[in-house]
């Protein structure tokens, strides 16, 4: 028995398909930023709302069959697998088998898998028992039919969507923080209710006929301190109205001292939920710009942009600039990007990232442009570099483009000076925002010029200067007329935004 | 052509950088610190002449005869030096072409309104490249190593000379192709002192004293710029 559990643990360790189908199904089930995962949500979502409506609505009207059916056992049936994949991908038991295999190959004891798989079936234990679980398997109940009470248990299956929206998660984690006050405040409540219910049970039960147990009492003093007062039970002793009187203002201390913390917790929270939520949005985008440093390069990179940046994320390490970033309209957050968990909260697996090293320490721009390439090679680093010298050093930490203004302002002084004309077209093309500028065309593998020589090709009809193409990584400038163009190149032509654009209809496309 | 003195205010971040380029260009720079620690490293890199002295004393200015130099150009690393210097210097001499860098954009404004001729706003340029690297990643390296490095394809602006084969031609005539370069823009005189790409689809009239720019190999636009100063074309 020992020896079958083993080697259906080591297949199990070892077999690729198996690691991937759980990661991947860990990450549908758990990772916000799986792109697959909204498609999850809004199924379960879709079957939850429309189980409630079934069941809202066969209380006065007789449903089809098949809708009864499909409430109860297709919701229930999607319901379950997915409880089942939830426990399944909870933790791994044949990592227990494996290991403690391992251990006592090496220990040379006696292998016993039972011990360990215990604890792997305890930890799977805790997990059933944690609230949402609860939640989830309640919400399969309703498919045993012959017990109709069953049928309230859809309302679990509201709860279900708890785990779907984030604005109640963060609700739960929010009073989940402030727990013991909760908690002594609940206990309070508990005690005074008791007292105050037996107290009148004691002195009522007799002279008043609304009161037969003591179910009556406490649920009387429940309805009083809680300020609602139905009014279907109420005192007729002195005695009575005196403890009415007691509980009544107690109550009204206990409610507001209740919203205070609530309301504290709230606003203790306030900054780091709006926080998250920034970075929630911005990692639902297919490819954003993170922005580092809100100084003056990144207003005018802001100001510069025509039409308004969607997809982007301020971070700053001085909160006095996180403020000025929010006062300006743009969404800024309070966070260190040199460190490896700021970074890391973006959506790095399946988003396209660019990030702005714009702050005014070349030491911190190094850093954050290291920091982010160790998280993802993918991720695009522009960083801007104050002194010229340290240039190879940025060059290592492996950024993608490199912005020197320093470097670049005295060029331009040198050539204001030395050759004011072409300053002016320096200047025009650098800013851009002149009617020319230089642009790329970029060959894609079934594009209509791969093959064409130059000489085929009309720039000139379309108001372009053709300078050159990119191959491999090396320019051409001006290559021969007889030079063909292939899969991949990239040409530069200089013209006006609409010409270029004229140029890309009338070309690009599949042959 | 240009005389060839420049009055340079500034040795510091970006002075140091802008005076050795242009004494490797021919242009004779005459430097102007405040700071005894740039105006030592000035005279050590090679500026005999440099001046030790306080910007902000009209007298002290005047005694420079900045109105002998062609242009006067304000890099002072203190931005608020470099606002009152360009201010004294355009009060004093407000003929002279006075070039100031700037560090932000409040500055800008005030560099402006002090009279200089022409800003370079450090952040500007920078701000646009960051879109551009976005928008058009490679086109950017490229035209980023054409403006900045020294040798390799760079621009080039030509004055057209009366006796030059190109003066009558219109540029959609001239074939530039066998002499390695293209042809960029022009400043045509007689459509007023502007700047035209050549992409802008008017057919221009080379006349005498316009100036074209060209873009090209180095070597290639200087064997270029002596090529149009004769009278028939040799290719």
């Amino acid at each position: 028995m020992n020896q079958l559990l083993l080697s259906l643990a080591l297949y199990l360790r070892t077999s690729k398909r198996y690691k991937k189908s759980k990661n991947f199904v860990s990450d549908l089930l758990n990772n916000s930023s799986n792109p697959y995962k909204k498609y999850v949500d809004i199924t379960i979502i879709f079957l939850i709302v429309t189980s409630v409506f079934i069941l809202i609505y066969e209380v006065k009207h007789p449903v089809p069959e098949w809708v009864d059916n499909y409430d109860i056992y297709f919701v229930s049936f999607v319901f379950s697998i997915e409880y089942i994949l939830r426990l399944w991908v909870y933790n791994d038991l044949s990592e227990f088998v494996t290991e403690e295999y391992h251990e006592s190959q090496f220990l040379q004891r006696k292998f016993e898998p039972w011990s360990v798989l215990k604890i792997g079936l305890v930890e799977k234990l805790k997990y059933m028992v944690t609230p949402a679980a609860i939640i989830d398997l309640l919400a399969i109940f309703p498919a045993y039919r012959p017990l109709r009470v069953l049928r309230i248990f859809v309302l679990f299956r509201v709860l279900k969507l708890l785990r779907y929206t984030k604005s109640i998660n963060q609700f739960v984690e929010v009073i989940s923080n402030k727990r013991f006050e909760l908690l002594t405040l609940l206990f309070l409540l508990f005690f005074i209710v008791m007292t105050a219910g037996i107290a009148i049970y004691v002195l009522e039960e007799r002279l008043n006929p609304n009161i037969e147990d003591l179910f009556d009492a406490v649920y009387w003093a429940l309805i009083t301190i809680s300020t609602v007062g139905y009014g279907d039970i109420s005192p007729v002793t002195p005695e009575g109205r005196t403890i009415s009187m007691l509980i009544i203002v107690s109550g009204i201390a206990m409610i507001s001292f209740s919203t205070s913390v609530i309301v504290s917790a709230f606003s203790e929270r306030l900054i780091e939920l709006k926080e998250n939520r920034i970075v929630e949005q911005v990692n639902k985008s297919r490819s954003f710009l993170i922005v580092c440093g809100y100084g003056q390069m990144t207003k005018m990179f802001f100001r510069q942009k025509k039409d308004a940046l969607h997809n982007y994320i301020i971070l700053d390490k001085s909160l006095e600039r996180v403020e000025t970033a929010r006062k300006d309209g743009y969404d800024a957050i309070h966070e260190d990007a040199s460190r490896f968990e700021t970074l890391n909260k973006f959506n790095v697996e399946h988003a396209k990232i660019t990030i702005l090293c714009l702050t005014a320490s070349d030491v911190e721009n190094i850093y954050i442009t290291l920091n982010a390439k160790s998280i993802s090679r993918k991720i695009k680093v522009i960083a801007r570099v104050n002194d010229i010298s340290i240039i190879s050093k940025f060059e290592y930490a492996g950024a993608d483009h490199l912005l020197m203004p320093n470097r670049v302002v005295n060029t331009m002084v040198h050539t204001a000076i030395t050759q004011p004309t072409m300053y002016k077209a320096v200047h025009a093309i650098l800013t851009g925002k002149s009617l020319a500028h230089i642009d790329e065309v970029h060959i894609h593998e079934f594009h209509s010029l791969v093959g064409k020589s130059i000489k085929e090709i009309d720039f000139k009809g379309s108001k372009l200067l053709f300078i050159g193409i990119q191959r491999e990584g090396k320019f051409m400038f001006n290559p021969s007329t007889s030079e063909h163009i292939k899969s991949y190149d990239i040409l530069l032509v200089m013209g006006r935004h609409i010409s270029v654009n004229y140029f890309n209809t009338l070309y690009a496309g599949d042959i | 052509m240009f005389a060839k003195n420049i009055l340079l205010f500034g040795y510091g971040n970006h002075g140091k950088f802008i005076a050795q380029g242009l004494a490797k260009d021919g242009f004779s720079v005459k430097v102007v610190e405040s700071n005894q620690e740039y105006y030592r490293q000035a005279q050590e890199d090679g500026f005999q002449d440099a001046v030790h002295m306080d910007v902000t004393k009209d007298d002290a200015l005047k005694a420079l005869n900045p109105q002998d130099y062609v242009k006067l150009v304000c890099v002072m690393d203190d931005e608020h030096l470099n606002v009152f210097l360009t201010l004294s210097l355009h009060s004093l001499f407000n003929e002279s072409y006075i070039l100031s860098i700037s560090d932000s954009m409040h500055t800008t404004k005030k560099l402006k309104m002090a009279g200089a001729t022409k800003v370079i706003d450090l952040y500007e340029v920078s701000a646009n490249r960051i879109h551009n690297i976005l928008k058009r990643p490679v086109a950017t390296k490229l035209l980023e190593g054409f403006v900045l490095e020294r040798d390799g394809i760079g621009f080039k602006e030509m004055i057209i000379t009366e006796d030059s084969f190109l003066v009558g031609m219109t540029t959609d005539e001239i074939d530039f192709s066998p002499y390695g370069v293209l042809l960029v823009g022009m400043i045509d005189e007689e459509l007023g002192h502007a700047f035209v790409f050549i992409t802008a689809g008017i057919n221009h009239n080379l006349d005498c004293d316009d100036t074209i720019v060209c873009i090209g190999p180095r070597d290639k636009l200087e064997a270029f710029s002596e090529e149009i100063k004769k009278r028939e074309r040799s290719i």
